[in-house]
């Protein structure tokens, strides 16, 4: 009766073996399953799902800067940490941009990666603050910088046998997520920006989401931003820069012109709430 | 899979046999249980009508597998009359009218109840409503579901 078999491995070696056990295209991972499930019913379903539902992965660890979250957390678990707004901002917004309240309770930041959909709401703010993604697979662990992670739309670095373990965020940044689309709730950004500034090195980060195939930084507008507080000129060349340097295509969400707007609007607002962000939070 | 599936639903434990791998827990309550107060709306997240709640999460059933949450507790609108928030909602919606149809109602109620037991008295009407979002009525009654979350949080459960 089943389209397909589902299967709950008790650890992480199972999971391994399980999903090596298959031919790709055959086996999924199951998260949240809140993205997946709208592939199971389809004629190219997969016809084994392997569920990460009994994995030890359900967790939040403050390590002095560093911030690590287990893959299979649920979104709004994270969400309602109560450290997180202070020490990432930005990411709560992100997070908040996610689907709605039901949807965040079984969605993860893990499947949200591994799903890589090009309009993703985490992925830009994952870009920004450079967040590692700590993988396991048959052949150990490694990390990988978001940035290397996702490779285009429902394309991601992950070999046969390999699962998202954890993501990293190396240290709290001022940042912000604006976003733009048509319903607040379960709907899919027009365009996204991700803005974070980082203290330590003192450069800027600048992602822009909701433009297929994936989200990107934007490295000449961040070079536009010299400082902390840059003056509203910068701010308004970082915004040009991304617009001219960006491929902005229009589909049935909307215009390539009404984008290139988002980006400026949305840029010039997220880079000013940073650096208000900076001035007014302790951290 | 032939073994049985353990579900707390509304207090009451319960053993299902013979559930398939694929079966959403939207139709195990609608139509293994015949627990038919939870809606089918869209079947693809959008609307929230089909909300039950999970060990007091609230959750899209239409998006869940039954299988994954094996062993948990689950709470539909049934369920209500026997909770002392889910009592409150339910006067506080009929108080103020904040039903046309009805078929979206049971969906903003365990909405609504799990956000309450979330975070208690201390959210605002703002964030509550701003909570809501996922919930979608297309009598576009929400002046008087606005009302009964307004309700709720000047007299309290």
């Amino acid at each position: 009766m089943s389209a397909f078999a589902l299967v709950a491995p008790p650890s992480v070696d199972a999971a391994i073996a399980e999903l090596r056990a298959g031919a790709p295209g055959d086996v999924v991972v199951l998260a949240g399953g809140t993205d997946l499930l709208f592939e199971l019913d389809g004629a190219k379903a997969p016809r084994r799902v392997v569920s990460l539902r009994h994995l030890p992965w359900r967790t939040v660890d403050w390590n002095g800067p560093v911030l690590t979250v287990g893959s299979t957390l649920p979104l709004r678990s994270l969400e309602r940490d109560p450290e997180l707004g202070r020490h990432h901002p930005g990411l709560l917004q992100a997070i908040r941009a996610v689907g709605s309240v039901q949807l965040r309770h079984r969605a993860t930041l893990g499947g949200n990666l591994g799903r890589a959909a090009p309009a993703s709401d985490l992925i830009p703010m994952l870009l920004a603050l450079d967040a590692e993604v700590d993988l396991v697979g048959p052949g150990g662990s490694r990390s990988v910088p978001t940035d290397r992670f996702v490779l285009g739309s429902r394309r991601t670095v992950l070999a046969a046998g390999e699962l998202i373990r954890s993501v990293r965020f190396p240290e709290p940044r001022p940042s912000v997520y604006l976003w733009q689309r048509v319903r607040p709730a379960n709907d899919i950004s027009q365009i996204a920006v991700a803005a974070a500034y980082s203290l330590a090195d003192g450069r800027w980060r600048l992602a822009v989401g909701g433009i297929p195939p994936r989200a990107v930084r934007v490295p000449e507008a961040e070079a536009a931003l010299s400082s902390p507080t840059p003056s509203e000129a910068e701010v308004r060349q970082a915004a040009e820069l991304s617009v001219r340097h960006l491929s902005i295509a229009p589909d049935r969400r909307a215009s390539a012109e009404y984008r290139r707007h988002l980006v400026r609007t949305l840029l010039e607002r997220a880079v000013s709430g940073v650096v208000a962000d900076a001035q007014g939070g302790q951290r | 899979m032939t073994r049985p599936l353990p579900l707390t639903v509304n207090g009451r434990p319960h053993s299902l046999e013979d559930v398939p791998d694929s079966e959403r827990l939207l139709d195990t309550v609608r139509w293994r249980l015949g627990l038919k107060g939870t809606k089918e709306g869209c079947r693809s997240g959008d609307c929230g009508a089909c909300t039950v709640l999970v060990d007091g999460a609230s959750t899209l059933s239409c998006l869940t597998l039954t299988h994954e949450v094996e062993g948990s507790s689950l709470t539909t609108i049934e369920g209500m009359s026997e909770d002392p928030v889910g009592r409150d909602v339910q006067e506080a919606f009929g108080r103020a009218g904040a039903l046309q149809c009805g078929y979206c109602t049971p969906g903003f109620v365990l909405a609504l109840v799990g956000l309450l037991r979330e975070r208690g008295r201390s959210a605002s009407v703002d964030e509550l409503l701003s909570d809501l979002g996922g919930n979608l009525c297309r009598c576009t009654g929400y002046l008087a579901i606005v009302r009964a979350v307004s309700l709720l949080q000047k007299e309290g459960p």
